[in-house]
This record gives structure tokens, sequence and C-alpha cells, in this order.
């Protein structure tokens, strides 16, 4: 019999996605701070948009007909539709389930859902080109094919900052008013600098699932999947540190059921480091799959992580997913030449060669994967724990220390770690008169003492 | 003495310019300066360890006599300024806009070196009844950039405070510095002042040193007069009769041998383990990757290598060392050398 080669398993995430709203666990929602059932809001929402949608075409194509009689001065305005009635906000925390609702939203209603991601299309231009196409028109593909209707998704608008998206703010309110379709938009935050979206669109706070609903959630995912191993206890602490992430939750389970599943399984949860650092460890461990240059540059230009600390994270974590000394040594050489352009452009301002700075760190290590199988079950992505050695310091139990010695015996730190100190360690080891007699000499503390043992 | 000290290299400091072993004529020098009641900037240069800084202090405080607590003091180069310096010279650097002058409110751009621990010590008046001020820079190489500044400084306030500037190597100097100094080459102690030394600390602690054992010393020490006598005080541990085996032996628990098994565990092409113990020699003696670098490379000129894979191992470290000067992460460039050794292991 031939063996059918290894099935790809899809990420359980988007395998669990929920396809309609009626057998989703809703998260509570609240507008200014009244609670509010977000199924309803939303359904009424876009029924609402497509009854205004009909009656503003029909006005704005009588006031066309007009316009046609009459001279320029004369001529009336197209009116616009209420820009909070063709647009919502959905604000919460990562992974709570934003984009789920929007997506099984779009297939109750059987509509396409056009995603575009604020952080990767930063600038006006590239937003105006990717979404008017789709909101003000519909475009030639539509008539040819059956037209479906569509739902706009801008995620993560509060991805939107500084310089580079000025223009970005007011490009989205225009694009609200002219649309042709309904959006919803989603943030992890609130944004100062997002304000006049938030005084002209409503903003549905969505907060976090219950405890029990992720715990049965986990648990149908679990049943499906055929895995027992896991206990109870097990499964709620999971669910503990993630703090209400359920995407967090599902991905770890998926995580934890690749390894093997024998033996210390709390240790393993506790060991898993989620809040804020999710995003980096997932990166990381997903900077290790890809097989392309571009699959690489894409990871990075998608994450917000700071490049700053990326790549250590990069440099610390090569040795887990790298075995080979051939593939090591081509990763650390494309490493090392990323780590001395970047200090180049820090120092002399190029900021021009940080493309290099992105290949090389990103692709060029990820890349240098040849032989070793691509990382099966669940690998531990560990923080970066070195440090980098450009401020020398010592313990404060070392400076007391010092400080003792220079009373009776100049000396400098750095000669005293490196010369003094491993010969009294030596010396107090080889006797213990030797010990006593150096320590009531220069009345140590017990503290100081156990330095020496 | 009241109190016994009980470690050797302490005990035996030096306390007056003629107890300290051996250099006759630069001592004479030093001497016809502090008859004369002045000298220039002095610029002292020699191997690491073997007593240009004592050197310097004795001189100091037979110059300045009774005067020597206040008019003296000492800069490490090499020490990095700690965070409430650092934080200090930021406020400094500031001129309050209550100042009349284009400069008012401007940042001055005095390296935090120089502002935090030489200039005001170099700008207050010479206290008592002593000529001038002294003040010694030990490592003064390690100041890197700071040195144009420190220049100024010697222009400057040369009348009031005269500078010793210790250094292992004169290269990394710049040129005006230089000629502004008188440049004492400290040799090493000669081997007849050493193994006098040696034989008068044996009989002051009552133990006996064969004379090949001082033989052995003086070797393993490299005129390192403190290495010495710390490799003594712990033979003298064990035992009254010190033979060049036991020094041997005493030495062997001494020497750096972590910079040696890293070597060797590269070697092996054993990445994670090798990488792991770098990062404890740079934790535990707080190297800078330039300094692991240079220990490497002296390391390997002793290991029993080929021409080839020396000249090969030499060139990977240059490499390294280079990528390490305008990289921001030192222990990225450690780690990919140690890859590359890992490798090469292979080939051997």
């Amino acid at each position: 019999m031939i063996k059918i080669s290894k099935k790809i398993e899809m990420p359980w995430v988007e395998k669990y996605r929920p396809r309609s709203l009626k057998d989703m666990a809703l998260p509570t929602a609240k507008v200014n701070g009244q609670r509010v059932n977000l199924a309803e809001e939303l359904t009424s929402f876009i029924k609402n948009f497509f009854i205004e949608r009909k009656r503003i075409n029909r006005e704005n194509a009588k006031i066309k007909e007009q316009n046609k009689t009459v001279i320029e001065k004369e001529q009336k305005d197209y009116i616009h539709i209420e820009t909070d009635k063709a647009a919502v906000l959905l604000e919460g925390p990562p992974g709570i389930g934003k984009t789920s609702i929007v997506f099984a939203l779009a297939n109750d209603f059987n509509m396409d859902v056009v995603e575009t991601n604020a952080s990767d299309t930063r600038t006006r231009k590239a937003l105006e080109d990717r979404l008017k196409e789709t909101s003000k028109s519909r475009g030639i593909m539509d008539f040819i094919t059956e037209s479906k209707e569509k739902l706009i998704l801008i995620d993560e608008v509060d991805g939107i900052y500084g310089v580079q998206d000025r223009g970005a703010v007011p490009t989205i309110i225009e694009l609200v008013q002219n649309t042709q379709f309904p959006i919803i938009m989603c943030s992890n935050e609130y944004k100062s600098n997002l304000q006049p979206l938030y005084n002209n669109i409503r903003r549905f706070e969505v907060h976090p699932l219950p405890k029990e609903e992720v715990l049965i959630i986990a648990k149908n995912i679990l049943k499906k999947e055929n895995i027992t191993q896991l206990k109870k206890e097990d499964l709620e602490l999971l669910i503990d540190k993630n703090n209400g992430d359920l995407r967090g939750v599902i991905n770890d389970l998926q995580g934890i059921s690749q390894g093997k599943m024998d033996g210390n399984i709390r240790e393993l949860i506790l060991s898993l480091r989620r809040d804020s650092l999710e995003e980096i460890f997932t990166l990381i461990r997903d900077l290790f799959q890809v097989s392309s240059l571009r699959g690489a540059r894409n990871l990075t230009d998608k994450s917000d992580v700071d490049y700053n600390f990326l790549y250590k994270w990069v440099n610390e974590n090569l040795p887990t997913f790298i075995k080979t000394n051939e593939e090591l040594v081509n990763a650390f050489e494309n490493l090392s030449l990323a780590d001395e352009i970047f200090g180049r452009i820090r120092t002399n301002q190029y900021w021009g060669l940080l493309p290099y700075f992105f290949d090389l760190f990103a692709g060029g290590v990820a890349l240098s994967r040849k032989e070793t199988p691509e990382a099966k079950g669940f690998r531990r992505v560990v923080f970066p724990r070195y440090s980098s050695g450009s401020y020398f310091s010592l313990t404060s139990v070392q400076k007391e220390f010092v400080e003792k010695i220079n009373k009776k015996y100049e000396i400098s730190q750095i000669d005293f770690i490196r010369t003094l100190l491993p010969f009294l360690k030596i010396l107090c080891t080889t006797s213990r008169k030797q010990l006593k007699n150096v320590s009531d000499w220069l009345e140590l503390d017990a503290k100081q003492k156990k330095m020496l043992k | 003495m009241s109190e016994e000290i009980p470690i050797w290299r302490i005990k035996y400091y030096p306390k007056s310019l003629d107890q300290i072993c051996g250099r006759y004529e630069i001592k004479e020098a030093l001497k016809n300066f502090i008859t004369g009641r002045n000298f220039p900037h002095l610029l002292f240069i020699g191997a690491e360890g073997i007593g240009k800084t004592t050197l310097a202090s004795m001189f100091s405080k037979e110059f300045l006599g009774r005067e020597f607590d206040t008019n003296f003091k000492l800069v490490y180069g090499n020490v990095p300024l700690s965070e409430e310096e650092r934080k200090l010279a930021r406020s400094e650097a500031y001129v309050s806009t209550s100042k009349i002058g284009s400069i008012a409110g401007r940042r001055i751009t005095t390296p935090a070196f120089i502002q935090v621990k030489v200039k005001p010590f170099v700008q207050l008046k010479v206290l008592g009844n002593a000529p001038f001020k002294i003040l010694v820079v030990k490592n003064f190489e390690a100041i890197g950039n700071n040195q144009q500044g420190f220049r100024r400084l010697m222009e400057k306030y040369g009348s009031n405070c005269r500078m010793i500037l210790i250094t292992p190597k004169i290269s990394s100097i710049i040129d005006p510095i230089i000629s502004r100094c008188q440049i004492f080459l400290i040799p090493r102690v000669k081997f007849e002042n050493f193994s006098k030394l040696i034989n008068s600390i044996a009989d002051n602690e009552s133990i006996e040193v064969s004379s090949d054992g001082i033989d052995v010393l003086f070797k393993i020490s490299e005129g390192r007069i403190f290495q010495a006598i710390d490799i003594l005080q712990l033979s003298g541990v064990t035992g009254d009769k010190i033979d060049k085996n036991i020094l041997y032996e005493n030495a062997q628990r001494f020497q750096n041998d972590l910079i040696r098994s890293l070597l060797l565990i590269s070697l092996k092409g054993d990445f994670p383990k090798s990488r792991e113990l770098a990062r404890k020699i740079i934790s535990s003696y707080r190297y800078t990757s330039n300094e692991l670098f240079n220990l490497l490379l002296k390391e390997i000129n002793k290991l029993p290598l080929s021409r080839h894979v020396r000249s090969e191992m030499i060139n990977l470290i240059a490499d390294a060392d280079f990528r390490a000067i305008s990289g921001r992460d030192s222990d990225i460039q450690v780690s990919a050398l140690l890859s590359k050794i890992c490798l090469f292991s292979q080939y051997l």
C-alpha cells in the first residue's frame, strides 16, 4: 500500500472558525456603556444599510437627472449616507472573536468579505486603491460572475499612526460616506488619533468571553480532535493563562496536542507565556516555517513587534529550530550581517539600508533551514536572556564588596571582578582558615561570604 | 602592624617608591622630578599588570607628600559610568537659560566621562602647599573618542593639574596627546629583582621556595607581580616547602581555562553548549566582545594547531571582531563566530 503523504494540518483557529452567528458564543458588547445584543445589532445594521443604500441611490439618480436639465450653478450635490449607518467599529482585546463575528455575519448574509489590514496598507494612496475599487463601484468581475454583495472589513484600525499614515483617517471617513457596501472596523484599543472616527460611527466595546464559555468551546474542540489526555484542571489553567483570549487558547491546545502528550503537561502550560508576548511567539514559530523570502517578509511586515527587539529573539531561538552546523553558520552569517547593517543604520542614519536588514534577519535566517525538517510538535520559544554587554554593572553585593576592599586597597571594579575575585574564590575554597581570615579582615556579611564559596 | 592582612597581594603592596621592585632607572628619573618639584604630563606604557599604576601612585604620593589626599585622583578609563553618573552628566549638559550669550539653553557636548569624572577635579584650584594636582588615568586607551576632549583639558588646566596617563598600548592613543607627554616605557621586572622580592616574601611568611620554583613563577606570571604573589600564597596554604610541581599545579587552577574549554567545546561542534559557556564567561567576568575575541586569539596561539587551521581561525575571529565594532548586539557576533568554529571543526 502506498502511504499517503503527511496530511497538512490546518490551524485549528481556522478549522473551528464559526460559520454562522447562530452557532457562535457571542461575547458581550456595550455601546456608550449600555449593554446590547451584538448579533441583533449587527444583523439590523446590515439590513438597514441595504435599505438606506437603495433609498440614497434612488435619490442620487433623481438628482443626476435634474442636474442634466439645469445650469451648473444650480446643480444639487449628491447626498451621502449617514456615517453611523454605513459603518461600525468593534473594539476589544485580541483573540476574543471580533474577526470571527464579521466572517460569520457575512456568511449568514451570503456576502464576500473584503479584508484590509490597516497596518499593511498604511498610506492614503494604498488604502484608496484597495478599498475604493470595491466600495464605490462594482468591478468588472462582478458583472461576469454572479454578483455577490460584499462586506468590507478593516482590521486593526488602531494600527494607523504616525506621520506616514497622515491622511489615512480622513480617507476612511470619506470612504464610509461613499461606500456601496457595509463596513466593519476592528480595533484593539482606544487611540486618540482615531477620534474623528469615533465621532462619526458607532463603537461597540466587545468584552472577552466568560471562562465557562471558553471551557465549553475548548472541550468541544478536544472532543472533535479525539484528545482525551488533557485533564480538566490543566485545561482550566490554560484558559486562565490566556486571560480571555480564545484564539490563544486554541493555538495553545493545538501546540500542546502536537507534542508528546505524556508527563508534565502542567509544566508545559506554565511555561507558555502568552500575555503580550503571544504575538512574538507565534511570529518566531512561523518565521522558521516559511520557505520563501516573500513569506518571511510578509510576516515581519505584518507584525507590530519592534524589529529592534525581534532580531534578538531570532538570535536566541535559532538553535531550537535549526540543527545542523552548516545551516547554523548560514543563518548566523546572515544575522550578523544584519546586525552590522543595523548598527550602521543607527549610527549614521542610513535608513535606506533598512530593507537589507529585514531581508537578512528574517528571510536569510529562515531560508537557511534546508536539511533540518520542519519543526514538528511544540517547540519552546524562549525569551532573549542575554545581555549584550554594552553597560558594565555589578550586582549590589559585588559593589559593596568592592567598596569594602577599596577602603584598604585601591582596585577598580573591573580588576576586582577579573583578577581579585577569582583568586579569592580559589583561596577560600582551598582552606576554611583563609576564608575566615579574609572575611574577618574585610568584615564581610553572610551574602558576601557566599560569593567566595 | 596591629592587624594581619590575609591577602598577600595587599600585604606586600609597596608603601613607597623605593619598595617597588626593580626598575631603578625609572625610579631615578621620577625621583629627580620630586626634588625638582616639577614634571610635565607623563605617559606610562607597558604590559598589563606589571606595576605601572603602582609606580604612578607611589610617585604621586611622594611628590605631594602631606597634600596627597586632597590633590590626587585615580580614574579608571575602562570602568563605564554608573547609572547615577550618567544622570549627573545629562543634567549638567545644559547651560541654564539665565546665562547670557549664544550658548544659553544649548546643549554642551562634553563627553560624559570627562564631564563627570575628570573636569570637576581638574578645574578646582590646588589645595595646600603643593605646586599642582595630579590626575592618574588608568587604561587611558579605553576612553576612546573622548581623547580629543581630554587633550583640551590637558592644555587648559595643565598648569593646575598634571596628568599621568597609563596604557598598555600606545597605538590607540592619538598623536596630539602623545606629543604633550613625556613617555616612559615601563619594562618588566628583571629576574634578579623578582627573585629578591619572592625570597623576601618567603622569608617573611616562613616558607621555602626552591630556586627552580622561582624560575617557574617568573615564567608563569609573565611579569605580573600580583599574580606571582597570588600563586605563591595559594601554594603556601598547602605546605611550607614549595617546588615547581606544586607551583605548576596551583597555576593550573588559576589559569583562566574557561576560554580554552570554550574553544574545545566549539571545536567539538556543539554549538548550543559553547554559546551557553560563552555567555557565562561574558557575564561573570564582564568582558566586552572585543576582549573576549582577544582572549580567544591568545588561546588559539597556545593550542597545538596546524598553521593552516590557526590562520583560518584567526581569520574568523578577526571578521567577527570587525563586525562587532559597527554592530549593535555583540552576542550575535559571538554566536556567529562560535557557529563558524563549530562548522570548521568538521574539516579538521
